[in-house]
């Protein structure tokens, strides 16, 4: 158990960004805000060209993790708990998502054998 | 500062002299529409090269979403190059970035922050170019690992591992399920026995354009707003103090371990708040003996006061405390709200997959159809029992 906490407190002041206690400078928060951004953008993409549904909900996955990683490093850089807390919030959402969007994907597979969002093009109302 | 001609362009205050902006009565106003010389998107990185480096990228995208019409190997070949251009475009965002920092003297992020950005970007690339669905949720995976490793570097521990278990453990498992639920008999290791909805990408080029659109404006909007972002109110020492007073069982026990308790003595709670009498700005700790006193009510006999040279170093709230009261104590409300999404949720989802569903009238006769042929088949091959079909 000692072991654990020790090697446990070995990861935070080795990995960590910086000393934890201080800020984190712009300079340092613009990378992971650009990685959030692409991860936005490629998500983005995917939901745009992919027909079939199953991968369409993937992709919405993708970007609510990049809005949960932009979350997190604006969160370090005010040194509060809130954007941890907020993508609590966004993981619950996240999962409801899943589990509403995946059962109306069984639905209309069962209606139509198909999984392309096409198939449904005079839901268009 | 020379400003670039791409840069987007703002009101400026000046700030009264002598006066940091914090300081200022309406510094949060001020803060929001409008900041100083220094919060241009070029003190991150010049717009030129940020765009060039989201056309790159949204151009190995667009060669390496799937299509029709190529062989195999040629098929391959254009998912290699998208690779390769996307991660060259990558390598580009992060070269950049570097160099502006480093010229400036400012700090880069951590090593380990490359490669788990790298994982995750070409992982998640990987998930929307991929052909066969059950890979991109394998690949969608790869993303999330990534991501726990930047929140590691964020020092989000907990939200790192809470992320694999709840995505990576549950989320992601239920859409392999749905995935091998709804999905037709599998089709052999060929791409072209795919279906069309699996093997075409719709509109590859535009989507791919919006793409880049989207990354350059967020990006753009972001580095030009990261100047004008708000300081932290208060340090991380008082976040953490201001939770750690209200811990003193877990003050009592980093005192212990450090060894600065004698028998009996604990930390001085407030009569009123319970709260422990730590002063985070002194450093000083109040502790007291407890013990019965002449009424024979237990109290505390003696007090004493720890001063900052004693303060131990582990003495600090960590990530799990502070997250814990921030979300029990500031935000108790999402917890209401987020217990009515997830029973919602599963309302509709328990409706929508308990409803019984007929086959449509066309769909139907197309299957009577192939069943009728595949009866004809057997009966042919009747005499030929080594033909037969499964």
């Amino acid at each position: 158990m000692m072991h654990a906490f020790e090697s446990l407190q070995l990861v935070q002041s080795g990995i960590a960004q910086l000393a934890y206690p201080s800020e984190m400078s712009n300079s340092v928060l613009a990378p992971y805000l650009f990685v959030s951004a692409a991860m936005f953008a490629i998500g983005l993409v995917g939901f745009l060209t992919r027909k079939n549904m199953i991968i369409m909900f993937l992709c919405t996955e993708l970007m609510f993790q990049a809005a949960g990683l932009a979350l997190i490093a604006f969160g370090r850089h005010h040194l509060g708990a809130d954007g941890q807390t907020f993508v609590i919030f966004v993981l619950c959402v996240a999962a409801a998502e899943a589990a509403m969007a995946l059962a109306l994907v069984v639905l209309l597979f069962r209606h139509r054998e198909s999984l392309s969002a096409s198939a449904w093009k005079e839901l268009n109302g | 500062m020379q400003r670039c001609r791409f840069s987007i362009e703002h009101r400026s205050f000046k700030a009264p002299t002598g006066e940091s902006f914090r300081d200022h009565p309406a510094g949060m106003q001020l803060s929001l529409y409008g900041a100083y010389e220094r919060d241009t998107v070029d003190q991150i990185i010049s717009p030129i090269a940020l765009y060039l480096v989201c056309a790159l990228g949204a151009g190995g995208i667009a060669l390496a979403l799937p299509r029709r019409g190529f062989t195999q190997t040629k098929d391959k070949a254009f998912q290699y190059l998208g690779a390769v251009v996307v991660t060259a475009a990558f390598g580009l965002a992060a070269l950049l970035l570097g160099m502006k920092a480093t010229s400036e003297g400012n700090p880069m992020p951590n090593y380990f922050f490359y490669p788990f950005a790298l994982v995750s970007i070409g992982a998640s690339v990987r998930m929307i170019t991929h052909k066969r669905p059950v890979y991109s949720a394998l690949y969608f995976i790869m993303t999330i690992i990534g991501s726990c490793g930047m929140y590691i570097l964020l020092s989000a521990e907990f939200m790192a591992f809470a992320l694999i278990i709840i995505y990576a453990g549950a989320i992601l498992i239920t859409y392999l399920f749905v995935i091998m639920l709804a999905t037709q008999a599998p089709t052999g290791d060929d791409d072209e026995d795919l279906e069309d909805v699996d093997a075409v990408a719709r509109e590859p080029i535009l989507a791919c354009a919006i793409g880049f659109v989207m990354v350059g404006l967020i990006t753009a909007a972001m580095f030009g707003g990261i100047g004008q972002l708000p300081a932290p109110t208060m340090t991380q020492a008082q976040a953490e103090n201001a939770v750690l007073a209200q811990l003193p069982r877990k003050v009592d026990k980093i005192l212990d371990r450090a060894g600065l308790l004698d028998d009996g003595w604990r930390v001085a709670r407030d009569h009123d708040t319970g709260m422990a009498m730590i002063d985070p700005d002194a450093r000083t700790i109040v502790i007291e003996l407890l013990g019965n006193d002449a009424h024979g009510h237990e109290s505390a006999i003696s007090t004493r006061i720890l001063t900052s040279e004693d303060w131990p170093d582990s003495l600090k709230a960590d990530n799990l405390d502070r997250l814990g009261f921030n979300l029990l104590n500031d935000h108790p409300m999402m917890i209401e709200v987020a217990g009515i999404i997830l029973l919602m949720a599963m309302l509709g989802a328990t409706v929508l997959a308990r409803k019984h569903t007929e086959l449509e009238e066309a769909l139907k006769a197309a299957q009577a159809r192939k069943l009728g042929t595949m009866l004809d088949g057997t009966t042919e091959h009747d005499g030929h029992p080594s033909g037969g079909h499964a």
